[in-house]
């Protein structure tokens, strides 16, 4: 199995360093073909999408993450670095079922 | 309380569906805290993980714009497209509570040198060396997020099925019960009254009948 990275040219160039193919994602519609692409490839078994691109197409994105077993898909950061808005995994978990960790 | 015909039968089986009921509600209760105990220690191993991978990447983002100020984005990209590292990726499957949640291991197969060391920056090796280090612990992060996901979901869905039986399904079989013992009771008071009755009149009859000999 192999690693699919989503994101800016950096990420894609960043990634490309290490043998991990990727596909450049700017506009919803490119992500979306880009994700596409990504699931119809049997021998993906990670996709790395940057937190902005996933954000563009969120409604797909969550729902591979909560009901397909393959691929697993992580979000990352991107160049910048961290968005402070982000929730935290502790606070996604609390959000989800609704009791304080 | 449901609506049953207060009889001895139904409330036997309405009993054993309060003892089946408390039993799921037991078990299930179990299986909460025991999925909540592990998504607790996920939750715990993920943010570790996510600063490690959001320090290393920014470090990998540092040193790729030094590569590419040095080098220029196309020379980069000839020479990434030229660089032999397999990432491999093996994923199986742990399963808790019948939640299956992955298993992720991550191997490098690389072929030094990558590239000739001719006209390429030293911000490439270091640039390279950086995400490989991310790719490293970004399996076990994407590993460690779905588990918790899924374990949320699962968690989420428990507490449910916990509290239908608790504040619901319970509460309703008690009343219910409750409901058919009263009326049998009640039965059995008036069957007693009725006999009495009847065998004072049976007496009655008897002296009537003795007199009139």
């Amino acid at each position: 199995m192999k690693y699919f990275v989503i994101g800016d040219e950096e990420a894609v160039l960043g990634f490309g360093l290490v043998g991990i193919q990727g596909l450049k994602a700017e506009s919803p519609r490119e992500a979306e073909a880009a994700f596409k692409a990504a699931l119809e490839d049997k021998n993906i078994g990670i996709i790395i999408i940057e937190d902005k691109v996933a954000d563009m197409i969120r409604p797909v994105v969550d729902k591979y993450i909560f009901t397909e077993q393959f691929p697993l898909i992580v979000e990352v950061p991107g160049r910048v670095g961290k968005d402070p808005q982000r929730p935290s995994i502790r606070a996604m978990v609390n959000d989800a079922i609704g009791i304080k960790l | 309380m449901r609506n049953v015909a207060p009889t001895k039968s139904n409330m036997i089986s309405l009993k054993n569906e309060l003892k089946f009921a408390k039993l799921g509600h037991e078990l299930l209760d179990q299986k909460r805290n025991i999925l909540v105990l592990e998504l607790l220690n996920l939750v715990e191993q993920a943010v570790d993980h996510e600063e490690k991978v959001e320090r290393a990447l920014a470090e990998a983002y540092r040193t790729l714009e030094y590569a590419v100020l040095d080098m220029g984005k196309l020379k980069l990209y000839q020479v990434a497209s030229a660089i032999n590292i397999e990432s491999n990726l093996k994923i199986s499957q742990r399963k808790i509570m019948g939640v299956p949640l992955p298993v992720v291991d991550t191997t490098f197969e690389d072929y030094p040198p990558y590239y000739s060391l001719m006209g390429t920056s030293f911000w490439t090796d270091n640039s390279l060396g950086e995400f490989k280090a991310v790719v490293k612990v970004m399996g076990k992060l994407a590993e460690l997020k779905i588990s918790i996901m899924r374990l949320a979901k699962e968690v989420k869905k428990t507490i449910k099925k916990v509290n239908a039986l608790e504040k619901i399904a319970i509460p309703d079989l008690q009343e219910t019960v409750k409901y058919i013992e009263n009326r049998l009771e009640e039965n059995e008071r008036d069957m007693v009254i009725l006999l009495k009755m009847t065998k004072q009149r049976l007496e009655k009859k008897r002296l009537e009948i003795s007199n009139l000999n």
